[in-house]
């Protein structure tokens, strides 16, 4: 990194775009394969029921589901997006 | 693009250039020729399927429907549950091996003519070339300042473009939920919310992605696009330019010897950039923004016909060919690529010919581990689970058998199970105990239907009764 100060400079400032799409598109993948994963496993209207809202259809359950995962998931790659900012180490004087 | 022909930045100027550079909207040129030819027919099979296929009936249902309200996967005649699901995961499977397989003996095959990105990129980009005109034509009109009539094509290509995704919308959530009931619930305005709200969502995706991000989900959005490399070896089918014999390249009159002027045969035409869907130029070498899909081959072969010179200065090839290596088609990797997939092709096909559509599963009661009767019998209670996977109603016998004497009570005789059906029965065993050959016994569960005839499964149980006295 300290080679080469330039390409680190650049990886602060990827355009908006790519950064937003960093966020928002792996989750994307990530969620579908999990909602995918999950409904195989558990019926929609199984879970309402115990949840107390009988009256979901499976379709609204899937899609429940399925934003939850990609709130979540994109929660996580927002973090790792904010971790990636460069920790200054401490100067010693 | 008129980058390559002054002064070539250096590679650290080009990453940096690259990394600040908004995105300039790419106008790919119009082409024809063999590779277009080939690539629009994969494109009218593909969207024929995608937007035919769920109106084709079978059997009295909908021939393929992922219908996720009733969970369960119509394929022709296979009916799957969420059971099942192992097929369909073996299917994934098999789809991403034939993928790397694909990969690694003719590069990117799927990016060029395969993937949805790249065929509606291609029919959007069809629609704007009627509405708006050739490549020109649309430079021009996009330098205008707004007018009438600016707005007025503009306006209609965006109406076209989004019908066109609304259609795509509905067609996509007729994949997964009964198309015919969908379209009768749309044209009487009944659609339900959530059906609604993923038609419009679907159809916002393709509108966004074929209208406006185009070769952008390609180089920043597609994961396999970034590790398909990894597929790639000397012998993998690539496009690519002839640096030996394009280079030097230059403009040249048709009639002149490019020998004569110390030329190559490249006349820099550039061509091979304004037909390209990444905006790249392919003599800059392998680039990983390359979809491989021929556009520069057709439009660089009508060229070197215009020019009297042999065809082929951009074309399909490999690393080894260009170098004048002779290129093998059977490697390791093919090899093992290709046994892998026959494995578990080999797998899948014997798993669905072999599959019985019906489960049961042996619960025993476990509370007690077994009951004394008055007339000194040993009684198991136990609750069944009847899966029956069928698309039709069945009634089932029950039978037992491995202990001598066992004697079955159950509520009924038959036990009718509706498709797609858990159905629990409790039942009872009850046995002498001088049958019993020790505390803990194998008893067989045979299932069999009444309905359709070969449908049958067998289960083993435990049996537990005392200690047999010595």
């Amino acid at each position: 990194m300290q080679k080469n100060p330039t390409i680190y400079k650049d990886q602060q400032e990827l355009p908006t775009i790519q950064r937003v799409i960093s966020v928002l598109w792996p989750s994307f993948l990530v969620a579908s394969i999990s909602t995918f994963l999950f409904f195989a496993v558990f019926d929609p209207i199984d879970l309402g029921r115990l949840a107390g809202y009988p009256e979901l259809t499976r379709i609204g359950g899937y899609t429940i589901g399925f934003f939850f995962f990609w709130v979540m998931t994109a929660f996580s790659c927002g973090l790792t997006c904010y971790f990636r900012k460069p920790v200054h180490p401490p100067t010693i004087k | 693009m008129s980058a390559t022909a002054g002064k070539t930045p250096t590679p650290d100027q080009q990453v940096e250039a690259e990394l600040y550079k908004k995105r300039q909207k790419i106008y790919p040129r119009e082409v024809h020729g063999i590779f277009a030819k080939m690539r629009n027919l994969a494109m009218v099979a593909l969207l024929g399927i995608f937007y035919g296929l769920p109106w084709l009936n079978w059997d009295g249902h909908q021939a393929i429907l992922f219908d996720l309200p009733a969970r369960k996967f119509h394929i022709f005649g296979l009916t799957l549950w969420p059971q099942d699901f192992i097929y369909l995961s073996l299917l994934l499977i098999i789809a991403a091996l034939s993928l790397f397989l694909f990969t690694a003996l003719a590069g990117r095959l799927w990016c060029g003519y395969a993937c949805p990105q790249t065929v509606w990129t291609e029919i959007f980009l069809w629609i704007e070339r009627k509405v708006e005109g050739s490549r020109q034509q649309q430079m021009k009109l996009d330098k205008q300042p707004m007018s009438a009539r600016k707005f007025r094509i503009k306006a209609t290509k965006h109406l076209i473009w989004l019908l066109f995704s609304l259609w795509t919308g509905f067609t996509f959530v007729g994949w997964f939920t009964p198309i015919h009931e969908l379209w009768h619930e749309l044209i009487t305005f009944s659609l339900g919310p959530w059906e609604t709200f993923w038609i419009l969502f679907y159809g916002f995706a393709t509108y966004g992605n074929a209208g406006w991000m185009r070769e952008q989900v390609c180089i920043y959005m597609c994961p396999y696009a970034r590790f398909q490399s990894a597929m790639f070896d000397h012998d993998t089918l690539l496009v690519a330019y002839d640096e030996k014999r394009g280079e030097p390249r230059g403009p040249r009159k048709k009639s002149a010897d490019p020998r004569e002027l110390g030329l190559g045969d490249c006349i820099d035409c550039t061509m091979c950039v304004q037909v390209c869907p990444t905006g790249i130029d392919i003599r800059d070498g392998l680039q990983y923004q390359c979809i491989g899909c021929a556009a520069c081959i057709d439009i660089c072969d009508e060229v070197m016909d215009k020019m009297g010179y042999p065809k082929g200065l951009v074309r399909y090839t490999t690393e080894r060919a260009l170098k004048g290596e002779h290129t093998h088609v059977v490697r390791p990797r093919i090899i093992v690529y290709s046994a892998i997939l026959l494995f578990l092709f080999s797998a899948l096909v014997y798993a669905v010919a072999t599959r019985v559509p019906l489960e049961l599963d042996i619960l025993r009661d476990r509370n007690t581990l077994y009951n004394e009767t008055d007339e000194g019998l040993i009684e198991n209670v136990y609750t069944l689970k009847v899966v029956n996977m069928t698309d039709k109603p069945q009634t089932f016998k029950l039978s037992i058998s491995g202990l001598k004497d066992a004697e079955l009570i159950a509520q009924s005789d038959e036990i009718k199970a509706p498709s797609g059906e858990v159905v629990s029965v409790p039942i009872r065993i009850r046995i002498d105990p001088e049958n019993l050959p020790s505390s803990g016994n194998d008893i067989e569960l045979h299932l069999e239907s009444l309905t359709q005839p070969g449908l049958e499964t067998t289960e083993t149980g435990r049996f537990l009764g005392p200690m047999p006295e010595l």
